[in-house]
């Protein structure tokens, strides 16, 4: 923090902005770009002179995009509430009460979050095939659950230490039981980081995509990342229309990471860093 | 107060358990389930194998639907036969005989026999438990070799010409052969293949070779982005939004979008690489094995850095400024500030983030998956890739599951090693 930013810096900045950015750029660039634009010479240039909303339209007319969506937003908020919800009980635990084997269930947490999915898959399979849970929402919430749950819990415990514990104690004195203390006390304060925990569980949720890939197949039911991936047909990938549904989800997601930046940081870095 | 504590104990384990049952349940139990499923012959597409058998078992339905009718078919044909045939299928039909004996002499299975055999005349379906019933190896063995014996036979003299009711008959011996379910336990013979196919060792050479480059940039790269924003600047919110995008969006949407840039003909990425020299000519960054695997590595790199980055300015950021007045004011220079101050601060922000950057990377999926498909020519199929494939392309289930094994062993290792090295700082109690 001591050191001032030079004109330099500024420079520097810019050209890593940019770069990281120019993905994104040129993507949003090709999606008003005619059809006919996007191959040959023309491919090359960065801005067309027949600026055109045709990809767009199309993403919604040709393919079930608002289904993708829907099913992406309806099983990532569940998986988010029920999750956390869960994991709260258990975070407030660990991380405020004095219980044996405390360490040991947060050493199954953390190594259940390392877990390759592919591990899990081929169980985890033939259970939503049994059950026929196959192209539902629970046959992906279910499995969600895998990494989402240990996601929150770990969390949650950094965000609950993080309290100070004299308010426990003062409650104690005031002859608070610990559930009281619990909804009273603690779990106003911890709102924040229930609210980031919120937020990167649903973006991972958001983003899973072997588990969608393999359980939820029926185009009724596939959610926005395997729905874009599955847009390339056999012989030809209809970049217009790939370009579009891009734009289209990266646009919310930029408004959430400028709107929560600071949580998103905090709850990336929680855990990591000690303090 | 004690009774306090031992209440208080009691709560924390009713709040914990919701949790750990689920756990337990959705991510513990799939993982010994994965081993159980790599000791056996696993396939969906194959009936005699879509269930794990340990023993041989007979399909009681399946043999009753033939053996009377093919039994008192053989009985009409060798009353009309004469010399060599006449003797042949009378060899064949004392042999039929005597192994349906050999296998009614256990009593088990003699009365599953007889019941299965009354729902049938009584043109009714047997359930699947009780149809399926196990028999001595020695049995099976015997039944299987006859049923083959037959339906050789019957075949033969049926292409001779020399039966009356000839396609019947190899239709029921055909319909008979399918009634004995061999055990497909493996034991750990899937291992043994695949420790010994050069596939496999391509695919976790190139796991390592994808993991081991690409952690190794984004770490040196975030640490110098790190290093070079941690001061007070004009736009430090948007910058950090900025880098927060490419970590935000799903991996699988931004494999598609380079991809897009990558093409070998339309690709803008491609065409700058290939005008400074990158790559000869654009077609080589997806369709040659090298430029595929840069490719891949260059995606991630853009991917992860900024979380690296971010990681590691949270840590910068903890370390006291003081430490580094006094030092300038002991005559240290930048570099001997960053080697003995920033480093060996930061260690333990640089194992985490590394440990988790590294497994996360040796379990890559969906990056590969969407931009290469593990192609051209399998040179950036890794380890998770390969899995995929052979139980969902092949549907073989047990060999997937116990290449789904080997990356959760892999796993295990990278993280012990880790954690060695972290100690038990990561779960402690910091009070």
């Amino acid at each position: 923090m001591q050191k001032k930013a030079g004109p330099l810096f500024y420079v520097f900045l810019f050209v890593f902005v940019f770069l990281v950015m120019f993905p994104f750029l040129w993507i949003l660039l090709s999606s008003i770009k005619p059809l006919s634009e996007l191959f040959g010479e023309e491919a090359f240039n960065w801005f067309t002179s027949h600026p055109t909303l045709k990809s767009y339209v199309s993403v919604f007319v040709n393919y079930p995009f608002v289904k993708y969506l829907w099913n992406s937003t309806v099983i990532a908020t569940i998986t988010t509430v029920y999750t956390v919800f869960v994991a709260a009980f258990a975070a407030y635990a660990i991380a405020r009460l004095d219980f044996k084997g405390k360490s040991v269930i947060l050493g199954i947490v953390l190594s259940v979050s390392m877990f390759p999915q592919i591990a899990t898959i081929s169980p985890i399979y033939m259970f939503v095939k049994k059950f026929e849970l196959t192209n539902s929402y629970l046959g992906l919430i279910i499995p969600y659950t895998t990494f989402a749950l240990p996601l929150s819990i770990w969390l949650l415990v950094t965000f609950f230490r993080k309290i100070p514990f004299d308010l426990e104690e003062a409650a104690k004195m005031d002859g608070a039981t610990p559930l009281q203390t619990y909804f009273k006390v603690i779990l106003p304060l911890a709102v924040p980081g229930i609210f980031t925990t919120s937020i990167l569980v649903f973006i991972a949720a958001w983003n899973e995509f072997l588990f969608a890939l393999t359980i939820n197949t029926a185009e009724n039911y596939k959610t926005v990342p395997v729905g874009i991936a599955m847009f390339q047909g056999q012989y030809t990938i209809p970049w217009g229309e790939i370009s579009a549904a891009t734009v289209i989800v990266t646009i919310p997601l930029v408004i959430m990471v400028l709107l929560f930046q600071r949580r998103i940081v905090s709850g990336l870095t929680s855990g990591s860093v000690k303090e | 107060m004690k009774n306090e504590k031992k209440s208080e104990r009691r709560l924390a384990y009713i709040l914990v358990a919701p949790s750990l049952l689920l756990i337990l349940a959705v991510a513990i139990w799939p993982v010994i389930q994965s081993f159980y499923f790599s000791l056996f012959d696993y396939r969906l597409n194959n009936p005699a194998k879509s269930s794990l058998h340990f023993d041989y078992s007979l399909n009681l339905e399946r043999y009753l639907e033939s053996y009377p009718f093919l039994m008192s078919t053989l009985k009409q044909e060798i009353t009309q036969a004469t010399g060599d045939e006449k003797e042949q299928l009378t060899s064949l039909q004392q042999k039929l005989q005597q192994v349906d004996e050999e296998i009614r002499a256990d009593e088990e299975v003699a009365k599953r026999y007889e019941q299965i055999d009354e729902i049938l005349n009584n043109f009714e379906v047997p359930s699947e438990e009780i149809k399926i019933v196990s028999i001595d190896e020695q049995a099976a063995q015997h039944l299987t070799k006859t049923m083959n014996e037959t339906k050789q036979t019957l075949k033969t003299l049926n292409e001779n010409g020399q039966l009356k009711q000839g396609d019947k008959l190899t239709g029921l011996a055909n319909g008979l052969s399918g009634a004995v379910i061999e055990p497909n336990f493996v034991g750990l013979a899937h291992y043994k293949n695949y420790l010994g196919d050069s596939r496999l060792w391509k695919a976790l050479w190139n796991t390592t070779v994808f993991t081991v480059i690409s952690v190794s940039i984004e770490l040196v790269l975030g640490l110098a982005i790190a290093l070079l924003i941690n001061k007070a600047f004009f736009g430090r919110g948007l910058v950090r939004a900025t880098i927060l995008i490419p970590w935000a969006i799903p991996t699988a949407v931004s494999a598609l979008m380079w991809k897009f840039l990558y093409d070998g003909q339309n690709g803008i990425v491609a065409k700058y690489f290939a005008d400074i020299g990158i790559v000869n000519n654009m077609s080589e960054l997806l369709t040659t094995g090298a430029g595929a695997m840069f490719a891949v590595i260059f995606s991630d790199v853009w991917k992860t850095t900024p979380y690296m980055a971010l990681l590691l300015l949270a840590g910068l950021q903890t370390i006291p400024s003081s430490l580094y007045e006094a030092a300038s004011i002991d005559g240290a220079t930048k570099w001997q500030q960053f080697v003995k101050i920033t480093l060996p601060l930061l260690k333990s922000s640089i194992l985490v983030a590394l440990l988790f950057r590294t497994l996360d990377a040796f379990r890559v999926f969906d990056l590969i998956f969407v931009l290469t498909g593990g192609g051209p020519a399998n040179s950036t199929e890794t380890i998770s890739i390969l899995a995929y494939k052979v139980m969902f392309s092949q549907t073989n289930f047990g060999g997937g599951s116990a290449l789904a094994v080997i990356v959760f062993i892999c796993v295990a290792i990278i993280s012990t090693i880790y954690i060695k090295f972290l100690g038990a700082d990561l779960i402690s109690d910091r009070k």
